[in-house]
């Protein structure tokens, strides 16, 4: 396709197709005849019909709409790159780095900074992981390339706090411990949000 | 109070009436805008306020408090005098106005044994009395809007002289017709006029219609609130108020909702007549309440109109209509 | 002694507000205090137990008023005093001297004349409202009709005003480019 068609702004001879819309009325007669058939015709009602059937589907048949957002929350699609988030391997309960490095050097924005050194049973361990959030633009890159599904961006996006200290160490980005058995696995960046069902709907044009 | 009926009724007995209208409507007016943001949010599938208090409720008290201490700020270049005295024009014009409209039958306190007749003023021209308050009350829009060198406000202004010379004619028109019926102007007459049970609505459905499409015009509710609505002319006569003198808008507007809401009650929908079962104290505030509620449903429901529309409207189509239906009506009680 | 009171209460006020009404230069007050005077005349009406013309009274001016307002939004800006121009002082002096004596002279002269007599006393068991449709459609016909007459010769003499260029709009008619001179001129001619 050449450009010719974007270079095209004259948007009064494009191909819109024109709805069959009544004409408006032209004498007096007419105009008189459209407004009688308007007041006699019960569309008034039709108006005040539909929003009292919402208000009773919202009353007494659970139909109502609202998120009441600190209290619940929707669920977050997997797309969505908030708050890092450290993973632990399931079996053991030991993080899943491997302190490659990998992350650092990908890290576009350079905020991620790591020192690693080897244990007493020559395995390399992360002694600082830290994220400068100020510095990060939540680009995914550390999550897509960490081999060993360690650092992925997790579903805290509630970032407002006093210190960015609070979110950025490598103690507060990993899965607590006791709570290793609540720990989601990483779907990946394709991944359809969980409540993907119940979004699907009708198109609100039904009336 | 032209005694024919009435034992004693002193000023003290006035006096307390005023005093129980300016209390009970002005904590009813409050509680009408919690009402009407209930509804709405219900009728958008919403929720509405409900974090004050249980279901909400004491967000009126939180209102009230936030208007109390808000700054209140007059403008640089506006009329101080006539901007201070605007909102309460509204205010004190729509508490006279339910001086002369009756609400309940009248009523023996017991163990005192004194007969109380539940209106503060029963004016012989209840009626007129009620529309001219209401029509007066329209000067607060006015002039908040002339005084406060904005062009908003200003706007809203003009918009208020157009809807007052609007539905004014249409106002006095619908109502005509009634009164001819019935042959008085107050208000405690058309009660007992339909004290056979038979609502006056049955023999005047125009009338009634008329009357409602005037009224909403009258109180700047949806179909109709071109004073201050926000989408155009940012909010109207209102843009530079703050704090209490706001919140004395909005209570003038609520009260004179509820006097519209009583007028079509008494005078169209029965009044406080016994009705089957139910005793007239009942079915008054049945009806009054389901004609603030109508009012909120019309406002969730239907866009409004331009002001040139509404003029159209009352002039062209409710005018004309309104003076059919008075000679018709005269025909009919000739004939009859 | 209620009604004594009152009277004077409505009187001073009637009279501060028309006052301020004639003497203040700043359109707003003007208007407020016209709408404000015409509202205490209509207590005057209540206090003698004319319930309907009291009414009457404050239905119809503040309807007027209203229009007047109307006006004043149009010519005036309301947050400034309006400059008044008097081109012959003596003339306006002596106008309003001479109607301010020929007002006393119509008021006062029944007053000296003899002493005032109810022309239609009040009937008992007839209303307000029915007393003033009795007199209007019997012993004042011919006025009523007259004045109706007069009010519809002036609506027609308005829509004839207003509506010779009812069909052009305002807006979206093109006028032709003229320069400033020619379309100077075309005004002149037109006010000619």
């Amino acid at each position: 396709m050449g450009l010719e068609k974007f270079k095209n702004r004259n948007v009064g001879t494009q191909n819109y197709k024109k709805l069959d819309l009544t004409h408006p009325p032209k004498s007096g007669w007419c105009r008189f005849k459209q407004v009688a058939s308007r007041t006699f015709k019960p569309e008034l009602f039709v108006g005040l019909w539909v929003t009292l059937r919402e208000m009773i589907n919202a009353l007494f048949r659970g139909k109502m709409h609202t998120t009441q957002y600190p209290l619940e929350k929707l669920p977050i699609s997997p797309r969505y790159r908030a708050i890092h988030e450290m993973l632990r391997l399931l079996e053991s309960g030991h993080y899943r780095c491997i302190g490659c490095g990998l992350c650092e050097k990908i890290c576009i924005s350079n905020c991620i900074a790591m020192e690693t050194r080897y244990d007493e049973n020559q395995r390399k361990e992360v002694s600082e992981y830290t994220i400068n959030f100020g510095r990060c633009i939540f680009c995914g890159y550390c999550a897509e390339v960490c081999p060993e599904l360690a650092i992925v961006h997790g579903g805290r996006y509630e970032n407002a706090s006093e210190q960015r200290a609070s979110f950025s160490l490598f103690e507060d980005m990993l899965t607590p411990i006791d709570k290793l058995n609540l720990q989601q696995e990483y779907q990946g960046f394709g991944a359809i949000s969980p409540n993907a069902d119940d979004n699907i709907k009708k198109t609100p044009l039904a009336y | 109070m032209d005694g024919t009926m009435l034992p004693e009724v002193t000023a003290v007995g006035v006096i307390i009436k005023a005093i129980l209208i300016l209390a009970v409507i002005s904590a009813i007016a409050g509680f009408g805008t919690y009402i009407e943001r209930k509804v709405l949010a219900f009728m958008q599938r919403r929720v509405g306020p409900n974090h004050v208090g249980p279901y909400g409720l004491l967000q009126l008290a939180a209102d009230g408090i936030k208007l109390f201490t808000k700054e209140d700020i007059i403008p640089q270049h506006a009329n101080r005098l006539i901007f201070a005295v605007a909102p309460a024009i509204t205010a004190a014009t729509a508490f006279i106005a339910l001086g002369a409209v009756p609400v309940f039958p009248g009523f023996t306190i017991p163990f005192v044994d004194v007969y109380v007749p539940s209106i503060a003023s029963d004016v012989n021209v209840g009626i007129l009395f009620v529309l001219g308050m209401m029509a007066a009350g329209l000067y607060g829009p006015l002039l908040a809007g002339m005084a406060q060198s904005n062009k908003w406000g200003i706007l809203g202004s003009a918009r208020t002289a157009i809807q007052f010379l609007s539905y004014e004619v249409v106002t006095g028109l619908s109502l005509l017709a009634p009164i001819m019926m019935v042959g008085s102007l107050s208000f405690v007459d058309f009660n007992n006029y339909q004290s056979d049970g038979t609502w006056l609505v049955v023999y005047q459905p125009v009338a009634f219609i008329l009357f409602l499409i005037a009224g909403y015009a009258e109180t700047n509710r949806t179909p109709f609130d071109l004073l201050e609505h926000e989408a155009e002319i940012v909010s109207g006569y209102v843009t530079e108020y703050s704090g209490m003198r706001w919140g004395m808008f909005f209570i003038g507007e609520y009260a004179n909702m509820i006097t519209i809401g009583i007028i079509a009650s008494v005078v169209f929908l029965g009044g406080y007549n016994d009705w089957w079962i139910f005793p007239g104290w009942i079915m008054i505030l049945a009806k009054i309440a389901f004609s603030f509620f109508f009012m909120l449903w019309v406002r969730a429901a239907w866009p409004h109109v331009r002001p040139d529309q509404l003029m159209w409207l009352c002039w062209k189509v409710l005018m004309p209509l309104a003076v059919i239906n008075v000679v018709i009506t005269g025909i009919v009680m000739m004939a009859g | 002694m209620y009604e004594f009171i009152a009277f004077y209460i409505f009187a001073i006020s009637t009279v501060i507000l028309f006052l301020i009404t004639v003497l203040s230069k700043n359109v707003l007050y003007a208007m407020t205090s016209l709408a404000g005077g015409m509202v205490m005349i209509s207590g005057f009406f209540f206090l003698l137990g004319a319930d309907f013309l009291g009414v009457v009274q404050l239905i119809v001016y503040v309807g007027a008023v209203m229009a007047l307002y109307a006006f004043a939004m149009m010519f005036f800006d309301t947050t400034k005093d309006v400059k008044e121009k008097y081109n012959s002082p003596r003339l306006v002096f002596l106008l309003g001297g001479l109607m301010a004596v020929v007002f006393v002279v119509i008021f006062s002269a029944p007053i000296i004349g003899e002493n005032l007599q109810v022309a239609s006393p009040i009937t008992n068991g007839v209303g307000n409202a029915e007393a003033v449709g009795i007199v209007l459609f019997t012993k004042y016909l011919v006025p009523f009709e007259v004045a109706a007459i007069m009010l519809l010769v002036a609506m027609v003499a308005g829509i004839i005003l207003a509506g010779k260029k009812m069909d052009e709009s305002l807006t979206t008619t093109v006028l032709p480019l003229v320069d400033k001179e020619s379309e100077d001129e075309i005004l002149k001619k037109e006010s000619r």
